[in-house]
C-alpha cells in the first residue's frame, strides 16, 4: 500500500522538476519570439543544446535563436558534462537523476561532482565492456572534443563484443553456470545464455525461456537453468524465487521464514508448479521406453570399462526436461504445521506481496492442466504486471554500475520501501517494463544520468547510513573485470575476439539418436563413436581454448592458409596463461587460476563472486605469472612504451596503459627518478599493475 | 628464499621502516573485520567447562576425501563383510583394519567413534557437512572450525596465517567470516607457499616496493575506504610473510630425510609433516586432505596404496607430535564424509555409505585407546551412541575452547553455531 502513496509523490517532482544546484535556467527567445526556459548545455557545428526543466534536450540551429541568445549561446559555459545523442534518452536520464537529487536532497546530501573524462572512461569501459580500455581507446575519447562524446561511448561500448562478455560473467555468476554438474558438461548452457545476449534478447524473454525449456540439454541449452539442479527441485526453486524475483524464501524451504510472511506451506505450493516436471534423467516420461534400450544397449558392450563410460554417456544423453501428468509435491515428512499432514499433496498456488493480488499477472492463471503448470508460473512471473520481475532486474543492473542496490540484498525487495529510494526503486522498474526488458537499452539510460558520470565516492560508507547515490561507489574490478584487464595490457583491444563455442562441438559428439527405428546395433555403433568423442572431452582436451586453438591453427595450416596469429581462432598463450577474455575460458577456472584467486565465483552459490583481498590473492599479483607476462617485452604495453623516446613519454605511455590518465608532476618525477635508479620499464609496470588504482574502478 | 637474510644491513633497515608495522596488521585486520560480527553476537552464554575444554591449541584437520571404508580401516568386521585384509589386534584391546599396521602400535594415542553416520551419500555435500556442520546451500557460506576459533580467539601468529590448507583448495573456508579467515593454501607440501618469491633480486623489489608506496600515496589519501585499507593491510601481511623469519614453517626441506621418510615420500604423508612444523610455529588449525578413498573397484590394490599411505603418515604425525612435546596440546582429528557399504561388489569394491562410519581423534585431552559407539554385526547400521557430523565438529569446537553454544549472526543476518547446534562427546575426554 505503501507504494501508491510513494508513485503520486515521484510524479509530483517529475512535473515540478528538481532544480539542482549547479544549474542555470534561463529564458530563451527564438527569431519568432517564442520562448523557452532551459538550461545550456552546450553548441556544437551551428546547433544550441537547451535542456528544459523535465530533462527533454532541444536542438535548435543557432541563427533561429534571437541575436542577444545567439551570442549567449557563444560565451555561456556549458551546464554539465556533453549531451546524450536522443532528446527523449536525455529526458528520460534527467528524471532518474531528478529522483536521486530529491532523495539525496531530503536527507541534506550533496552529489558528488562530476567525474572527469579520465575517470569516466576508464569506469565505463569496466562496466559496459568488462575491461579497461587500451591507451589508444582512451586517447581516442579524451581527445574527442565533441559534446556529445560520452553518449557516444556509451553507445559504441554496448554493441561491443566486450558487452556480451561482461554481461555473460555477470548472469553466469548468479546463474551459477558451470561446465560441470552431475558429471555431464552444460557447454549447451552456456551457448544459448551467450546468444540470447548477443541477441539482445529482452530478459522477460529469456527467463521465459528458462523456465519453460523442454527436451534434450545436448539439443536444448535454455534446459540448462532446470537441468542444473536436477532432482533438487526445492532448491531450484528457492533459487528462482529469490533470483528472479527478490523473494526471500530460503528459510521457508525447512520451515515458516521467522522474519518475513512465507510460510513453509507457501513455499510448497509455488514448488508444486513444478510438481509434475521430470529433470532427473528423465525416467517416467515418454521417453521411457527409449532409455531401456539405452541400458540393454550399454549392457552388450564388450568390457566393463567401456560400459561405464557409457553409462555416463547415457546419463549425457538422458539430461533432459520433460513434464508428466502428475503433480507428485507433496509437504516433507517433518511438516509440523496443523494446516496440513505432513505427506500431504500440495495444490499449486502463486506468492503474493501484501497488497499485489490485484495485478493483471495472477489473472488467467489457471492450475488444472498439470502439463501447463511451468508455463503458467513462467508467464506470472515474467509478467510486466508482476509485482517483483521488472523492479528485481532493474535494482541487480542498477548495482552493477552504481556498486550498490537501491535495495540490498538483491535477492530480497520483499519490501521495496525499505530500500534507501523507494520512489527511483519503483521508477526503475517502471522504466524496465517500458523499454520491453531491453537490457541494453536500460544500461543505456542508467550510464546516460548524471549521477552515474559523477565522481565515485570517495567517503567511508557508513552501515546504518543509507547510500543515496551522490555518485557510484569506488569498487574493486570483479574477478572477470581484472582478468579481462590483464589480457586487454598484453594483447589489447583483440583480446574481445576470441570466442570458443564449445557446445555446439559438444553436443555433435556425444549425441546419440535412440528412436523407435534404431536397432541395438545402430545404437551400439552410436555408443562406440560417441565414448571416442567423449575421451576428447574427459582431460582438457577439447574443453581447452589452448588446445582447440592447437588444432584449429593445424587444420588451418593445411589448408594453406598461412600460420599469422589469428585470434578469432586461437588467443595468445603465455607462460601458460591463455588470454582470452573470462566468458570463454573454463566456467568456473580452475582453482589455481587467476580468475578464482581474484575471487571468481565457483558457481556453487548463487551471486558469490567475492570482491575481497586475500594472502594469496596479493602473493600472485605481486610474483604469479599475471605481472610477468604484462611486463615482458612482447606485451603491449611494454612494446608501446618502448617506442617513446624519453623516460618521461615512456612513464605516460604506461600511465595512460594501466590508469587512463596522465601521471602527475610528482608522479612522473617519482617513475622518471626510479627508471633512473635501475628500475626497468618491467619494474613499472609491475609497480602500476599492484597499485590499488589499477584493481579499483572510480 | 628468506628476503630479509640476503640483504646488506643498511637497506634492511630502510625496508623494516616501511614495513616494520606489517605485524600489527594482523591485529588491526582481525579488530576490523571481526568487530562487524561480534556487535551482532547474541548474548554471550557463560563461559562452558568441563573436561578436555579449551586443552586443544591447535587442530590438525586430515580430511579423507571420496569416502573412508570404515571396515578396512577404524571399525573392522571378521564376518563376511571382512574385505580383504583380516583384522590386527592392538594393545589397547580393541582391533583396527588389516591395513593399519603401524596404527595398531600407536593404538593407546587414539579414540575411535565407530557410530557417525550422515545424510547424504554425495561426496560434495558430504565433505561439505564434515567440515563445516551445515547442508550446503545456494545462497551462504559456512565456515569451517579454523574460521570460528578465529572469531573468537583472533589471530593465533604474529606474521603468519591462522588456518592452513594443505593438498586442497580453501574452498570458502572463512564461510561467511572476512576473506582473512579463509585458510592459506599449500597446494604441494614440497613445494611449500606459492608464489612466495619475488622475481625480482631484493634489491629492485626494494625499490619496486618504495616507488609503489610513493606513487600509490595520493589514491590512498583520496578513497579512504575500508576495502581500499583492507587491501594495503593485505599487502602488508603479504610482504610481512615473504619476509618472516618464519617463512621456513613452510619449507620442508628442513626437515631430516630420515623423518621425510617416515611419513612416507607422498603428498599426504609430507603435508602431515608439514601440519606438524606448522604446529610448532604457532599456526593454529591445519587441515591436510587425501583424495583416493572412492574405492568402487578392486578395493584391495586400492587400500595397499592408500590405506597404507594414510597408516604410515598418521602414526608418524602422532609419533613425532608426541616427540616434539605437541600431543597434548594438538587435537588430530581424522574423518571422511561417508563410510563404505560391507558388500564387496561386482567390480570387487565398495560403494558409498553415509549410514555408519568411524572418525577418529587423538591429542588435546582425548583419551587414548578409547573406542566410542559401534556399529552392527556387518558394518551396515549404527548399533549404539549414534553420532552426527555435527556432534563430531562440536567435540572439536570444545576441545579448543570455543563457546559452541553461542549464536552468531552472520552478516544476510542468520543464526549460526559452531557444529550447528551438535552435542560434544563428552565421553572421549579423559
Amino acid at each position: 500500500m505503501k507504494t501508491r502513496l510513494f508513485l503520486p509523490l515521484a510524479f509530483a517532482l517529475l512535473v515540478t522538476g528538481i532544480k539542482a544546484d549547479n544549474e542555470v535556467y534561463r529564458t530563451w527567445t527564438d527569431t519568432q519570439g517564442r520562448k523557452l526556459e532551459a538550461t545550456f548545455r552546450g553548441i556544437e557545428n551551428g546547433q544550441v543544446f537547451l535542456q528544459v526543466r523535465n530533462g527533454y534536450v532541444y536542438r535548435l540551429p543557432l541563427d533561429k535563436l534571437s541575436a542577444e541568445d545567439q551570442q549567449a549561446a557563444k560565451t555561456l559555459k556549458p551546464e554539465g558534462l556533453g549531451i546524450p545523442a536522443d532528446p527523449n534518452l536525455a529526458q528520460a536520464a534527467a528524471r532518474i537523476d531528478m529522483l536521486v537529487d530529491a532523495g539525496l536532497k531530503k536527507a541534506e546530501q550533496k552529489s558528488n561532482p562530476l567525474a572527469s573524462d579520465e575517470q569516466f572512461v576508464r569506469r565505463v569501459f569496466l562496466d559496459l565492456a568488462g575491461r579497461i580500455p587500451t591507451r589508444e581507446e582512451s586517447l581516442e575519447f579524451l581527445n574527442d572534443t565533441s559534446l556529445s562524446k560520452r553518449a557516444k561511448v556509451i553507445d559504441r561500448l554496448l554493441n561491443s563484443e566486450g558487452y556480451n562478455s561482461h554481461l555473460f560473467n555477470y548472469l553466469a555468476d548468479m546463474l551459477r553456470m558451470a561446465d560441470i554438474s552431475q558429471k555431464v558438461r552444460f557447454y549447451t548452457y552456456q551457448d544459448w545464455l551467450k546468444s540470447q545476449i548477443a541477441d539482445n534478447i529482452p530478459w522477460n524473454k529469456m527467463v521465459y525461456s528458462m523456465m519453460t525449456a523442454d527436451g534434450k540439454l545436448l539439443e536444448n541449452g535454455a534446459t540448462g537453468y532446470l537441468l542444473r539442479d536436477a532432482g533438487m527441485r526445492l532448491d531450484n526453486l528457492s533459487l528462482t524465487l529469490s533470483t528472479f524475483l527478490g523473494a526471500n524464501v530460503s528459510c521457508a524451504q525447512c520451515h515458516d521464514h521467522p522474519f518475513a510472511d512465507w510460510t513453509q506451506r507457501q513455499f510448497y505450493e509455488m514448488a508444486a508448479f513444478f510438481g509434475a516436471t521430470e529433470t532427473f534423467g528423465a525416467k517416467k516420461g515418454p521417453k521411457s521406453e527409449d532409455a531401456a534400450m539405452m541400458r540393454k544397449a550399454v549392457a552388450s558392450l564388450g568390457d566393463q570399462r567401456m560400459q561405464k563410460q557409457a553409462k555416463n554417456l547415457v546419463q549425457v544423453n538422458a539430461m533432459a526436461i520433460d513434464d508428466g501428468e502428475v503433480n507428485d509435491m507433496k509437504l516433507p515428512d517433518d511438516y509440523k504445521y496443523s494446516d496440513a499432514k505432513p505427506g500431504d499433496h500440495v495444490a499449486p498456488k502463486l506468492v503474493t506481496w501484501s497488497d499485489d493480488k490485484s495485478k493483471k499477472a495472477y489473472q488467467g492463471v489457471q492450475t488444472k492442466s498439470e502439463e501447463d503448470l511451468r508455463s503458467q508460473f513462467a508467464k506470472w512471473m515474467t509478467s510486466p504486471d508482476n509485482p517483483r520481475f521488472a523492479m528485481t532486474i532493474a535494482n541487480r543492473m542498477w548495482k552493477r554500475i552504481f556498486g550498490v542496490g537501491i535495495k540490498e540484498p538483491v535477492s530480497d525487495l520483499d519490501d521495496p520501501n525499505a530500500s534507501v529510494n523507494p520512489p527511483l526503486l519503483h521508477h526503475l522498474a517502471a522504466e524496465m517494463v517500458r523499454v520491453k526488458f531491453d537490457l541494453k537499452q536500460f544500461m543505456r539510460l542508467l550510464c546516460n544520468t548524471q549521477t552515474y558520470q559523477r565522481e565515485a565516492t570517495s567517503h567511508e560508507l557508513a552501515d546504518n547510513i543509507p547510500y543515496l547515490f551522490p555518485g557510484p561507489i569506488l569498487r574493486r574490478m570483479s574477478a572477470e573485470q581484472a582478468w579481462d584487464s590483464c589480457a586487454t595490457l598484453v594483447v589489447g583491444a583483440d583480446v574481445d575476439k576470441f570466442k570458443s563455442h564449445r557446445g555446439e562441438q559438444y553436443s555433435k559428439a556425444l549425441h546419440i539418436e535412440f528412436g523407435k527405428d534404431a536397432s541395438p546395433e545402430t545404437i551400439k555403433t552410436q555408443i562406440e563413436t560417441a565414448l571416442t568423442n567423449m575421451r576428447g572431452f574427459a582431460g582438457k582436451a577439447q574443453g581447452n581454448p589452448k588446445n582447440n586453438a592447437k588444432k584449429k591453427r593445424m587444420m588451418k595450416q593445411a589448408a594453406g592458409q598461412g600460420d599469422e596469429e589469428d585470434l578469432t581462432i586461437s588467443p595468445p598463450v603465455r607462460d601458460g596463461l591463455v588470454l582470452a577474455r573470462a566468458s570463454e575460458l573454463p566456467q568456473p577456472e580452475k582453482d589455481q587460476h587467476f580468475l578464482r584467486m581474484f575471487g571468481q565465483s565457483d558457481r556453487q552459490i548463487a551471486d558469490s563472486e567475492s570482491e575481497e583481498g586475500s594472502i594469496p590473492q596479493v602473493l600472485m599479483l605481486m610474483n604469479g605469472e599475471a605481472q610477468r607476462v604484462i611486463g615482458q617485452n612482447d606485451s603491449l604495453v611494454v612494446k608501446t612504451a618502448s617506442t617513446q623516446k624519453t623516460p618521461e613519454q615512456q612513464v605516460e605511455s604506461l600511465y595512460l596503459s594501466f590508469f587512463s590518465r596522465k601521471p602527475k608532476a610528482d608522479e612522473l618525477a617519482n617513475s622518471v627518478a626510479a627508471l633512473g635508479n635501475g628500475l626497468t620499464m618491467r619494474d613499472l609496470t609491475w609497480v602500476l599493475f599492484n597499485a590499488r588504482e589499477f584493481v579499483f574502478v572510480e | 628464499m628468506n628476503l630479509q637474510n640476503q640483504l646488506d644491513p643498511i637497506t634492511r633497515r630502510a625496508f623494516c621502516e616501511r614495513w616494520a608495522q606489517t605485524a600489527l596488521g594482523v591485529t588491526v585486520l582481525h579488530g576490523t573485520a571481526g568487530s562487524l560480527f561480534a556487535a551482532e553476537a547474541a548474548k554471550p552464554s557463560a563461559a562452558p567447562s568441563g573436561p578436555g575444554y579449551g586443552k586443544a591449541k591447535n587442530v590438525i584437520f586430515l580430511q579423507m576425501m571420496g569416502g573412508m571404508t570404515h571396515i578396512d580401516t577404524l571399525d573392522p568386521k571378521d564376518g563376511p563383510t571382512q574385505g580383504p585384509k583380516k583384522p590386527l589386534g592392538t594393545k589397547a584391546g580393541f582391533q583396527l583394519g588389516g591395513i593399519m599396521e603401524n596404527l595398531a602400535k600407536n593404538a593407546d594415542k587414539i579414540s575411535i567413534i565407530r557410530s557417525m553416520t550422515s545424510k547424504t551419500g554425495v561426496h560434495a555435500a558430504g565433505q561439505y557437512v564434515i567440515r563445516s556442520g551445515y547442508e550446503q546451500r545456494g545462497t551462504i557460506k559456512h565456515p569451517n572450525i579454523g574460521a570460528w576459533a578465529q572469531h573468537f580467539k583472533g589471530s593465533s601468529h604474529k606474521t603468519l596465517p591462522s588456518s592452513v590448507c594443505v593438498n586442497r583448495q580453501p574452498q570458502n573456508g572463512n564461510g561467511f567470516f572476512p576473506t582473512s579467515y579463509s585458510p592459506l593454501p599449500i597446494l604441494d607440501p614440497d613445494a611449500g607457499l606459492q608464489y612466495a618469491e619475488s622475481d625480482a633480486s631484493p634489491e629492485s623489489l626494494i625499490k619496486r616496493l618504495v616507488l609503489l608506496d610513493q606513487i600509490d600515496a595520493g589514491f590512498r589519501d583520496r578513497f579512504q575506504t575500508t576495502e581500499v585499507k583492507a587491501y594495503t593491510q593485505f599487502y602488508d601481511k603479504t610482504m610481512s610473510i615473504m619476509t618472516s623469519t618464519d617463512l621456513e614453517a613452510f619449507q620442508l626441506t628442513d626437515e631430516p630425510d630420515a623423518l621425510k621418510e617416515k611419513y612416507g615420500r607422498n603428498k599426504f604423508g609430507q603435508g602431515c609433516l608439514l601440519a606438524c612444523r606448522l604446529v610448532e610455529k604457532g599456526i593454529r588449525y591445519i587441515e591436510v586432505a587425501k583424495g583416493g578413498w572412492d574405492m568402487h573397484n578392486n578395493i584391495d590394490d586400492a587400500l595397499d596404496e592408500h590405506g597404507a599411505e594414510l597408516d604410515v603418515a598418521l602414526s608418524a604425525l602422532l609419533d613425532d607430535l608426541k616427540e616434539r612435546g605437541l600431543l597434548e596440546s594438538t587435537l588430530v582429528v581424522l574423518c571422511s564424509e561417508f563410510g563404505r557399504g560391507p558388500k564387496i561388489n561386482g567390480n570387487g569394491g565398495r560403494d558409498h555409505h553415509p549410514k555408519v562410519f568411524s572418525t577418529l581423534l587423538a591429542g588435546g585431552g582425548i583419551k587414548g585407546g578409547f573406542i566410542y559407539g559401534s556399529s552392527d554385526k556387518e558394518g551396515m547400521a549404527v548399533a549404539d551412541k549414534q553420532t552426527s557430523p555435527q556432534d563430531f565438529l562440536s567435540t572439536i569446537g570444545w576441545s579448543l575452547g570455543l563457546p559452541v553454544d553461542e549464536v552468531v549472526m552472520s552478516p544476510s543476518n542468520r543464526p549460526f553455531t559452531v557444529g550447528d547446534k551438535g552435542k560434544p562427546v563428552m565421553d572421549l575426554f579423559a
